[in-house]
């Protein structure tokens, strides 16, 4: 078949016609040119696969039997745009449209269309891919999303079911355990006494582990936005909070001046409080010395560092420590729930950066966090 | 030192549905050996009867303190909440939400109907003891109330 007069010229005509065939038939996706009446005039392999025709039956056929609807309406509009929006067509994104094949079945494609000057009139060619497999990828990713939306608010429920549920009859177990034992020790025998304390205990921690839980459910949930925040002032509320154990434990807690960053501050706030209120506990003997420093680190960002002479911690133990429930001593040791540090991973986590370690053994331990810089004036 | 008026023993309505919570008021009351009549009222609609002396409550006296739980069977505590701080008789009487609600809505919402004070129950036993202390120090001896008018 002839591509209708793209040159006067015969011979001309037959050679740019071959080329255009070569680079249609080069082409990866299904290339159909379709004249203004919407009927199709060049097609390449590609398109007879896709869509199970022979290229005769094609050649001839109305493009609305390919694909019914979005492109013959684009024909008519492509005479009615300027230059400009026919460009910005070219060089754009491709349209979504449905498709049909010989035997009725449909599949999603996405059309690209450029102009084609003939001496019949403009020429459109379609370039027409097949994306059933990335409409399906997407449409898995949605469900993903979907479910990961779901899965979120359950845990949120979660959250909310501990708050209340779980906690409302665990105080009545804590409350008149704790009575029978003011009221009755020395009472009864002494086994008495000792089970009663075991349940007073059991009771404790797990208001505590509860507690725990959900400010680690808290950081997600109830989180602020990043604002501009002065670290030294969370730095010193962090110290108010802390205050009565940094007395008890006759702790010296030293700063260097610290920046300002995005931060949400009531979570810097409880980041210090952790990190320092560890320093401080785990300690064999003599005075913690804890102190807290900031380096820029390139650009906007700065990497704070919690540094004290504490008991200090195993390298193989240093992922382990930022996990749930991961606890490195014994009860009656060091008291805890093993909770603060997956917290503090949480917020820092929260605000873009990552929370690591380094320590030895009796030879103390540094936690370093990154934060955004805010260079704004407070 | 015990706080009592001329009329005679201080009157407390506790409205609560948790048995457990009930004996753990009175035991607290005790503890912090302030003496009152506690009464209860299990849910919304009882205590409204209670208050409006309704019914079985014909006879009932007029609280000098109302300890408003949250969370009620048939009529919760925010609907108990409003209909007394409607109520041009019942608004006087001081009303301290005392619940295991710790949501900023219904702190928020309490006040927002007027209720006199909003705290939480602790989970242990000391805690709780020494806030039923303070609230009983507070309301029932240091703050001054309006007159107790006889019942009308």
């Amino acid at each position: 078949m002839r591509l209708p007069g793209i040159d006067l010229d015969p011979q001309v005509t037959a050679a740019s016609e071959a080329r255009y065939r070569g680079l249609l038939e080069a082409a990866p996706d299904a290339m159909v040119v379709v004249n203004q009446a919407g009927e199709i005039v060049l097609l390449n392999v590609q398109a007879e696969k896709q869509f199970g025709y022979s290229r005769d039956e094609l050649l001839g056929q109305l493009v609305t039997n390919l694909i019914p609807e979005g492109f013959a309406e684009r024909l008519i509009a492509d005479d009615l745009r300027s230059a400009e929006d026919a460009l910005a067509q070219q060089i754009g994104t491709g349209i979504e449209l449905s498709a049909r094949r010989k035997d009725g079945s449909e599949f999603p494609i996405e059309i690209m269309l450029s102009p084609l000057e003939s001496a019949d009139g403009i020429l459109v060619t379609a370039a027409i891919r097949n994306i059933t497999v990335r409409k399906a990828a997407e449409a898995s990713l949605l469900q993903m999303v979907e479910e990961l939306n779901r899965s979120n608010e359950e845990l949120g429920q979660f959250a909310n079911i501990a708050s209340h549920d779980l906690q409302e009859p665990l105080r009545m177990v804590a409350s008149y355990t704790q009575l029978l034992s003011r009221r009755y020790k020395g009472q009864l025998d002494s086994d008495a006494d000792e089970f009663i304390a075991f349940a007073v205990d059991g009771a404790s921690r797990m208001q505590r582990l509860i507690e725990d839980l959900l400010s680690y459910s808290r950081v997600g949930t109830r989180g602020m936005e990043l604002l501009p925040t002065s670290s030294e002032d969370a730095l010193q509320q962090a110290l108010m909070n802390l205050r009565a154990s940094v007395e008890n434990s006759g702790a010296v807690v030293t700063h260097d001046p610290l920046p300002n960053v995005m931060a949400d501050e009531m979570q810097l706030v409880q980041l210090f409080q952790n990190l320092i209120g560890n320093a401080v506990k785990y300690q064999s003997s003599g005075v913690p010395m804890v102190h807290v420093s900031a380096a820029r680190n390139g650009g906007q960002s700065w990497t704070f560092a919690v540094k004290d002479n504490g008991l200090g911690i195993d390298p193989q133990y240093f992922d382990r420590i930022f996990g749930m429930f991961q606890r490195l001593h014994k009860r009656d040791e060091y008291a805890g729930t093993g909770i603060g540090l997956a917290i503090c991973k949480k917020i820092v986590e929260r605000h873009g950066g990552t929370i690591s370690v380094e320590s030895q053994p009796g030879r103390g331990s540094t936690f370093s966090f990154a934060m955004a810089g805010a260079e704004r004036r407070l | 030192m015990r706080p009592i008026k001329k009329e005679g023993i201080m009157e407390v309505l506790l409205v609560e549905d948790s048995p457990g919570d009930v004996r753990l008021t009175r035991e607290a009351f005790h503890h912090a050996e302030i003496s009152v009549r506690l009464n209860v009222a299990v849910d919304g609609v009882e205590a409204m009867a209670f208050l409006k002396r309704e019914g079985e409550y014909a006879e009932a006296s007029r609280p000098d303190l109302i300890l408003l739980d949250l969370n009620l069977p048939k009529m919760d505590g925010r609907e108990v909440l409003a209909l007394i701080k409607q109520d041009l008789n019942l608004k006087t009487i001081p009303t301290v939400i005392l619940t295991t609600s710790e949501a900023e809505a219904d702190i928020t919402k309490s006040y927002e109907l007027q209720a006199n004070a909003y705290v939480s129950k602790p989970g242990q036993l000391d805690a709780f003891e020494s806030l039923v202390k303070s609230i009983g120090d507070f309301w029932l001896t240091k703050a001054k109330l309006p007159q107790r008018r006889q019942s009308g």
